[in-house]
């Protein structure tokens, strides 16, 4: 699974798991999700839901996307459907405004990185890959 | 499988030198609470403090609100598979301390948590202002991880809660309900001619802060099944998730379901309450597919002729609803869904990230935008710092004359997808 992320977290729990690529760009959380466009036009399949979380759009800076590693035959459009939708809810969110202070960052990277862990969990558990540690184990327990 | 619930209404609660139960008032000694606590060594120290309906009183942030009960007959004990052992639970006799609840409230992380005010405005929006509240502020060993921190005020809160429930084992009920289900071949004959309506409940399954636990497992590790309706009023069902805290469902909201009771209650007059399915709301794409497949399937199995779903939480869990009401509806099931709408605080917007033309039947819990002014309070158990980060807060929020402006999505409870509150629309 390619994770593309603007969560420095993320890069480091995962930038050497196996199953896993991380495309870290340091970017805003609408600028991610374009990009995240970007790679479903390239023919990319989302493989997590980009509203992941309940910390809405406007209340964090980080989000994290699972999208196929390769890019497949067709365009999907149920993907293109989807991460357009989730474009046009962030940017509906980001009309009120709200400050995010920088000592709520850490917070935010961590519930952002606990939420795709879930994910390479599951993607861990349905196609065990040689060198993937077992599902459960990207979960963090002390951070 | 047939569960009676005795209530024993509680009208006040005070501290004592002893806890118990005497003429509606709940005493509780604040000093063994504490050393129950504590014996979670990752729990540093906590304060035992107490809300009633009417005071000037704001609790914040909120974690769990959790309501005491206690089995008095019949297998298993209450919250099986995480404070008593695994057993199936949801028949023979429960009590119930109706008018009492346990409220955990604790800093996991720096934002994103509920506001409950026992009076003023505020007490309109969340259920939880009605109920004598025994509220827990919880502080962690330093240096403690988020996942034990969450776990540690997690389990606080149950085992105060069963604690307390122990108390009412005794006591004689001031009224009693019974709720049955059937095996189902004699579900279908008991009332052949009313239509066969089943129930889905989705439950929060993402991560930290966002997590639902069925008999001790993570709801992200299910695969949709059938629960008899009366296992959640033992608490076969915990809530470990508040981020958005209008529309998460603590511990209490499993425990008194409405959808549940109101099927009951309508139930031999006009439908026939098959079945209760439970789902989860993954973050990945192909556990959505699975579980919505699994769902649809389930209810196409149990020939059930009308569904109600629930959903928990918004964004990510609007995909799941659509996905369910879509397969299920494809089965030939009449559907109806519940949500809650984020609209903009002006109502003009799209109130859902995802929709489908099948979802022509939808109950709203209201608009989790509204913005409301909570008027200053007396006092605040736990911390007012979090106001203006938490969700639905934003800077500058806080006035001078002490009064707070946020969206109604900080409150507790306020837009239940259950209907656990008051807000909807025509």
């Amino acid at each position: 699974m390619k994770v593309l992320t603007n969560n420095p977290k993320v890069l480091e729990q995962f930038h050497s798991y196996p199953a896993v690529t991380v495309d870290y760009r340091a970017v805003s959380l609408h600028e991610l999700m374009v990009l995240v466009r970007d790679f479903v036009h390239a023919r990319h399949r989302l493989l997590t839901h980009p509203l992941s979380g309940s910390v809405k759009p406007n209340e964090t800076l980080y989000k994290s996307i699972g999208l196929t590693e390769q890019p497949e035959d067709q365009l999907c459009l149920e993907s293109l459907n989807l991460i357009e939708q989730s474009i046009s809810t962030v940017d509906r969110f980001a009309r009120i405004r709200k400050d995010i202070k920088e000592e709520h960052h850490q917070d935010l990277q961590l519930v952002d990185l606990t939420l795709i862990s879930s994910a390479i969990d599951s993607l861990a558990a349905a196609k065990p890959l040689p060198g993937t540690p077992p599902s459960g184990s990207s979960r963090l327990s002390s951070t | 499988m047939r569960l009676e619930l005795g209530y024993i209404h509680i009208t006040d609660i005070r501290f004592g030198d002893a806890s118990k139960v005497e003429d509606g008032v709940l005493y509780v000694n604040a000093e063994e609470v504490e050393a129950l606590v504590l014996r979670d060594e990752r729990i540093t120290s906590v304060k035992v403090d107490m809300a009633r309906p009417g005071e000037s009183v704001r609790i914040t942030p909120v974690k769990d609100v959790i309501e005491p009960r206690v089995k008095v007959e019949g297998p298993g004990g209450m919250f099986p598979g995480v404070i008593s052992p695994v057993d199936t639970v949801g028949s023979g006799k429960t009590h119930v301390l109706k008018g009492a609840a346990v409220v955990t409230t604790g800093t996991i992380v720096g934002f994103q948590e509920g506001i409950l005010d026992m009076s003023g405005v505020g007490a309109d929006y969340t259920p939880f202002s009605k109920t004598n509240n025994l509220v827990l502020v919880i502080i962690p060993r330093k240096g403690l991880g988020s996942h034990e921190h969450e776990h540690a005020v997690r389990e606080a809160g149950l085992k105060t809660a069963v604690y307390l429930g122990e108390l009412a084992r005794e006591l004689t009920p001031d009224s009693t309900e019974v709720f049955e289900t059937l095996p189902l071949t004699e579900g279908v004959k008991q009332f052949p001619d009313l239509p066969r309506v089943g129930y889905v409940q989705m439950l929060q399954s993402q991560g930290l802060l966002h997590d639902t636990y069925v008999y001790g497992v993570d709801a992200k590790r299910i695969l949709p099944t059938l629960m008899s309706p009366t296992e959640v009023m033992d608490g076969a069902i915990i809530s470990g998730n508040c981020v958005s805290a209008c529309d998460k469902n603590p511990t209490y909201v499993h425990q008194n379901n409405p959808i549940v009771h109101d099927l009951f209650a309508r139930h031999g007059k006009d439908l026939n309450f098959a079945a209760m399915i439970i789902t989860n709301e993954n973050v990945y794409l192909a556990d959505k597919i699975r579980s919505s497949d699994w769902t649809s399937n389930l209810c196409a199995f149990l020939s059930l002729d009308g569904v109600i779903i629930s959903e928990e939480g918004f964004g990510n869990p609007d995909t799941d609803l659509m996905m369910n009401c879509r397969k299920i509806t494809d089965k030939g099931i009449k559907t109806v869904v519940i949500t809650d709408e984020y609209a903009g605080q002006d109502g003009a917007s799209q109130s859902l990230a995802d929709a489908h033309e099948s979802a022509d039947a939808l109950v709203t819990g209201g608009n989790a935008n509204q913005v409301v002014t909570l008027p200053r309070m007396d006092k605040i158990i736990g911390s007012e710092e979090y106001v203006g980060i938490i969700a639905g807060g934003w800077d500058q929020n806080k006035h001078e004359d002490g009064t707070i402006t946020v969206e109604i999505q900080a409150i507790t409870g306020a837009t239940s997808e259950v209907g656990f509150a008051h807000l909807s629309a025509r």
